[in-house]
Formats: structure tokens, sequence, C-alpha cells
């Protein structure tokens, strides 16, 4: 009989993720911790400083989708689903960096009128898909997973946007 | 004897290589499976399949290569793989298409979460990355919409 093709890896559930990351969350919070679990999760504070950083990338790209909306109405219709995932990405990297705050959106002023309004925001897409992915290689465990797969999700919507 | 002694929640060479491993199972897979999409697919679409079939066989190598630098013992192919449906169309190959490039990615986020060497992350984003580019291509071709992706490679809730 064949092995079916696989869909996710043997032991790696969401499950797995999730606990991980709440590891890092306190072991961000509260500094220290003694469980094996905590340890795998350790975070420098240089790392979480390019953490905290990250999130700001993140609040531009959901700017830039909102000012992109702005200059062009219709586009704003056709990449409704993107600035959807965009904001989940945001929210998602807030609570991996408990130091951070929701703050007021970086300006993505700037956003050109159609036509120029798409190739503009897919420029923002891709410079903030860059950065993460730069960013995730200095990280590990959950928080360097979650880092590049948001970096990728950003490359796919790259994609999309051409 | 020494995996008594081995801390099951620390990240080291150990869980590298088996997530390493994992990957590379995925990319046979992959392999494999593009197999079965280029043949179903009309001959104007089958340059992309073969791309994409290129991109998982370079990669695969890559793999195989960087396990047997360390000692690693790859994993081999299987002789075949269980479809999850059947591909009778150039839908159905797309939607294949996408099995394959979501299941690879998966694997590539298992690596980044368990790898310890910065130049396996690099290997890993790369591959993910590329992987996510191109299940977008093949979600919009099968007409699945959205056709990206908020988290490629994260198990869904």
């Amino acid at each position: 009989m064949s092995p079916p093709l696989p869909s996710c890896p043997p032991g790696f559930s969401r499950r797995t993720l999730l606990a991980a990351s709440a590891a890092g969350l306190a072991v961000l919070a509260t500094g220290c911790s003694s469980s094996s679990a905590d340890e795998r999760e350790k975070v420098t504070s240089q790392q979480a400083d390019e953490l905290t950083a990250q999130v700001a990338v993140q609040e531009a790209v959901v700017s830039a989708f909102v000012a992109a909306g702005a200059a062009d109405p219709a586009l704003a219709g056709e990449v409704a689903d993107l600035a959807a995932q965009a904001d989940e990405q945001l929210a998602r990297l807030r609570a991996a960096a408990p130091g951070s705050s929701p703050s007021a959106p970086p300006s993505a002023g700037g956003a050109p009128p159609a036509p120029e309004t798409r190739a503009w925001l897919r420029t923002q897409v891709a410079t903030a898909a860059a950065s993460h992915t730069t960013a995730c290689l200095d990280q590990s465990g959950a928080r360097a997973a979650l880092l590049g797969s948001i970096a990728a999700g950003l490359a796919g919507q790259d994609g999309r946007l051409a | 004897m020494a995996d008594d002694s081995t801390d099951p929640g620390a990240l080291d060479e150990r869980t590298e290589n088996t997530a390493l491993r994992e990957a590379l199972a995925a990319e046979h897979a992959a392999v494999w499976g593009y197999g079965v999409v280029g043949a179903a697919l009309d001959v104007s679409a089958q340059a992309v399949a073969s791309v994409s079939e290129t991109a998982h066989r370079d990669i695969r190598d890559r793999v195989v290569d960087l396990l047997a630098e360390r000692g690693a013992d790859p994993v081999g192919a299987e002789g075949g793989y269980a479809l999850p449906f059947p591909v009778l169309s150039g839908t159905d190959a797309a939607a294949l298409a996408v099995v394959l490039e979501d299941g690879v990615a998966a694997a590539w986020v298992r690596v980044l979460d368990q790898a310890v060497e910065r130049s396996t992350r690099e290997l890993a984003v790369g591959a993910l990355t590329a992987a996510e580019v191109r299940a977008v291509g093949w979600r919009a071709t099968a007409g699945q919409s959205p056709a990206t992706r908020a988290f490629p490679g994260l198990p869904q809730s």
C-alpha cells in the first residue's frame, strides 16, 4: 500500500506550535523559566527587540493596504482578502512579541493614484516580506517559524498583486 | 542510551536533522506528485508543472547532500504514493499541486521550528517562500479563493 502524500509533518500540530509560542511568551514576560519547553523558546533581548521591530514592519503593511484602498477604491475591493490576511499576521506577531503594544498606524502616505497604486502596494508588501525573511534567520523555534510563514505569505501576496 | 539523557524540549542538530528528513520526504513526494500533475495538464500548462518539479528536485538534492555531509542518513523516496483524490482533469491536477506545495510548506515550517543553524533556517525560509509562491498560482488555477494564505505551512486552527 502506498503511503499518502504528506500534508503535515508527523508530530507537528497547531497545538505544538502554540505551546511553543506560549512558552516563548512566558519567557519574554518573566525573564526566566526552568522547563525544557521554556528553555527551548528562550529569547535573547536582541531577538525580542528584533521581533518587536517586525511588528512595526507589519503595521506598515496594514497601513499600506489602507492607503492603497483610499487612493484606488477599485483596488481596495480587489485586495480585501489580502488586507485581512495582513491584519491576521499583525495580530499574531503582536501576540508573539508581548513587549509590543498597539500604536498609531505608521503613515503609509504617498500611495499614488491609480494606475500606479498597485505597483506601489506591491513594493510595500515585497519589502515587508524581505524584512521578515531576514529577521527569521536570527530567531529560533516558534518565532522563526512564525516569521518565516508570514514572510512566505506576503511573498505569495506579492505574486498575486503582480 | 543517548536518547535517555536528551532533553526532549531542546533544539539541537538531532532535532534539526529529523525535521530536514521530514522535509526531504515531502520533497520526494512532491517530485513524484508533479509527475501526476503534469500528465493531467494540457500541454500548454505542462511547462509550469515542469518548472515546479525541477525546483523540488533541486531542493531535494540540496537536502540529500546536507544530510549526507552530516553523516545523517537521507530518507529515500517511496515507490509510489496514495493520491488524496482522483486526478482526472486540469483542475484536479492544479488542486493536487496545491496539496504538494502545502505539504512541503508545512515541512519547511517545521524545519524553521526545529533548526539550530542559521544556514538551515535560510534554506528553509527560501524553500517555504518558493513553495507558497507556486501554491498561489496553483490555487488560482484550481479556482480556490482566496489564493493566498496568511500563514503558509502553519497548522490550520
